[in-house]
């Protein structure tokens, strides 16, 4: 039922600029929200804002206060949040999980399995997977998408999005090149 | 020749066949414009189609910055023989991707237009309510020689339509010239038909002109054969009764009476004899140039007494030539027709005789010559007689008259007179309006007479 998709390499070469892998990686975090679906009460009202939540330790740092500056997520504005854990009752719509001694990855992402909450893990952090996980392949920032991960937290991921991924998991395989 | 009735050939004319299948052709040209400019709008539809498709594709590539993934989208549009070139700007109008040949220029409109034949499509890649990208597909040029052949069969259907057109247009016109021509035969040949019919007439009434007088000529000689034995017995009976007259004993005069009563039936039968033998022409005419007026003046009173008081007779005596024949038999002839006359009227009536000279008079064909003529006419108002009647009269021995009051030799006697004198004898006759007589005889030239 995996279906392993070949996906692109990215343009933007990263060589050994650690700092510019993170400036990609803390833009893709709020650029993947359009290409997903989120249920109808995970927002209070159309102008709520779009809450993206950084959990454990944060390598992005100012890099990511500089990426969301400004921008909006589906018309709305996004609220970014640092935190230390996280539980059902956050509101994070999309949540990059990286662990730290308070709430190691696996907990975290068990505490917001099954809310509809986008769960972001990266390979150069830890084994842990989330919905989608960043993997640097051929110096290039890629990423894998758990689909049957996304259903289990009612979020529907566009085929354009699942077409992009460098590997695919779980139903549905719509989008699939 | 009739020539009114062979009308000009009509219906298609070349020129109206060679109208249509014009026509045809341009049809056959319009339709395939039409045909080439739909199927190339049909191509442009199912470019942007292809383009749109591609706008979709590339989206989450082009937010991810993932121009790898862009070239592949636009790569795969290389496989649609469709399609020249191909690329992706992003937002900012940058060249991300590209297929096909050919530099890429802004218009004026800033959009991106490849250089190069063909029609270009464009579309947005809209994300977010935004365009973040730009997508276009320039058109392959089709082959001249594809596009040809697509209308190959469109432009052979039109060029046979038209052939067969023209053909038609010929066919027909030569049909109608056929037609002509055969109307014109078919007159000429009527034309030809009726001659023919009228020959036959001719000659059928030659034949039986001529059949009438073999068959005069045959009754001519048996009765001059019979005529001349009879007149020899004639000869013997008469010396006999000479003889018996001298040689009567004295005292039987009582028997004069019956010898002069022989005498008189033989001289009757005499003279019988001798008109026989002048149809048979046994008897040599004395024929002499004379007028006759004179034969005719000297009649007058014997006529006169014949027909009797209920009979008028009235003399027109005009003709001034002379003309060559017996005297005797003439005035016989004139007198036998006189007596006809009469006895056509029992009831009284008129005739007419009369002399009268008919200058260049052409005969009915095949009986006389043409030539200058003199006629004599001997008309009653009769009873007239039928064509059946009329048609035997001349026959000898043919007679109407009760028995033993004709010999049937009257009319037989004058039509040989006629004939031995080069002339001709016509009836003219129908029940109820009388009969005309008519006797022609040729002129009397002196210096002619003279040859002859």
């Amino acid at each position: 039922m995996a279906a392993l998709i070949v996906c692109a390499g990215f343009s933007l070469p990263l060589a050994a600029d650690r700092q510019l892998e993170l400036a990609v990686k803390a833009t893709f975090l709020y650029k993947f929200a359009p290409f997903v679906t989120w249920p109808a009460e995970a927002f209070d009202t159309p102008s709520s804002p779009f809450r993206l939540c950084v959990v454990g330790t944060d390598p992005f740092g100012a890099l990511l206060d500089d990426a969301v500056r400004g921008q909006t997520v589906m018309s709305r504005p996004i609220a970014l949040r640092r935190l230390a854990s996280v539980d059902r009752q956050s509101g994070c719509h999309a949540v990059f999980v990286s662990g730290s001694a308070v709430q190691s990855a696996a907990e975290a992402l068990r505490a917001v399995d099954r809310t509809a909450t986008l769960t972001v893990t990266d390979a150069t952090l830890g084994p842990h997977r989330g919905i989608v996980h960043f993997v640097i392949t051929n110096d290039r920032v890629t990423f894998d998408i758990d689909n049957a991960a996304a259903a289990r937290n009612r979020l529907s991921i566009s085929s354009k999005l699942l077409a992009l991924a460098r590997n695919v998991r779980g139903q549905p395989l719509a989008g699939s090149q | 020749m009739r020539q009114q009735k062979v009308a000009p050939a009509r219906g298609l004319q070349p020129v109206h066949a060679l109208a249509g299948a014009l026509v045809l052709l341009l049809a056959g040209i319009v339709a395939s414009i039409y045909q080439d400019r739909t199927f190339h709008e049909q191509r442009l539809r199912e470019l942007t189609v292809q383009a749109e498709i591609l706008a979709a594709s590339v989206t989450a590539a082009l937010v991810f910055d993932d121009s790898q993934t862009v070239q592949e989208h636009v790569s795969a549009l290389a496989i649609n023989r469709a399609v020249a070139a191909a690329g992706v700007h992003d937002r900012d109008r940058n060249l991300i991707a590209s297929i096909g040949t050919g530099s890429v220029t802004t218009t004026a409109a800033g959009q991106s237009e490849p250089s190069g034949p063909g029609s270009t499509v464009h579309t947005s890649v809209m994300h977010e309510g935004e365009a973040i990208g730009y997508v276009y597909i320039r058109e392959r040029e089709e082959p001249l020689s594809l596009r040809i052949a697509r209308h190959v069969p469109m432009m052979l259907l039109a060029i046979m339509a038209a052939l067969f057109v023209a053909l038609m247009g010929t066919l027909q016109r030569t049909l109608h010239e056929a037609n002509r021509q055969l109307e014109v035969r078919a007159v000429t040949l009527a034309e030809t038909n009726q001659m023919l019919q009228s020959e036959m007439e001719e000659r059928s009434r030659a034949e039986e002109a001529l059949r009438q007088s073999q068959k005069m000529e045959a009754v001519g000689q048996l009765a001059g054969g019979v005529a001349h034995d009879f007149n020899n017995l004639l000869t013997i009976i008469r010396g006999n009764l000479h003889l018996l007259r001298q040689t009567r004993p004295e005292g039987r005069e009582e028997t004069d009476e019956f010898i002069v009563n022989a005498e008189l039936a033989a001289d009757r039968a005499g003279h019988l004899v001798r008109r026989l033998l002048s149809f048979s022409r046994r008897q040599p005419p004395s024929s002499i140039p004379v007028h006759l007026n004179d034969i005719a003046r000297g009649m007058q009173e014997l006529i006169a007494h014949s027909v009797g008081k209920n009979v008028q007779v009235v003399w027109t005596l005009s003709s001034t030539w002379e003309t060559v024949c017996d005297t005797n038999q003439m005035e016989n002839v004139i007198l036998n027709l006189a007596i006809n006359a009469r006895d056509a009227m029992p009831d009284g009536g008129t005739v007419t005789i009369e002399t009268v000279d008919l200058p260049g008079f052409e005969p009915e064909a095949g009986e006389l010559q043409p030539g200058d003529y003199v006629a004599l006419r001997v008309r009653d108002t009769g009873i007239g007689m039928s064509g059946d009647v009329s048609s035997r009269a001349i026959e000898p021995f043919f007679t109407t008259k009760p028995h033993g009051e004709g010999t049937g030799l009257g009319l037989s006697t004058a039509f040989a007179f006629a004939r031995h004198s080069r002339g001709h004898l016509q009836i003219e006759s129908a029940p109820g309006s009388g009969t005309t007589v008519t006797i022609l005889l040729p002129r009397h030239r002196i210096m002619s007479e003279e040859v002859a």
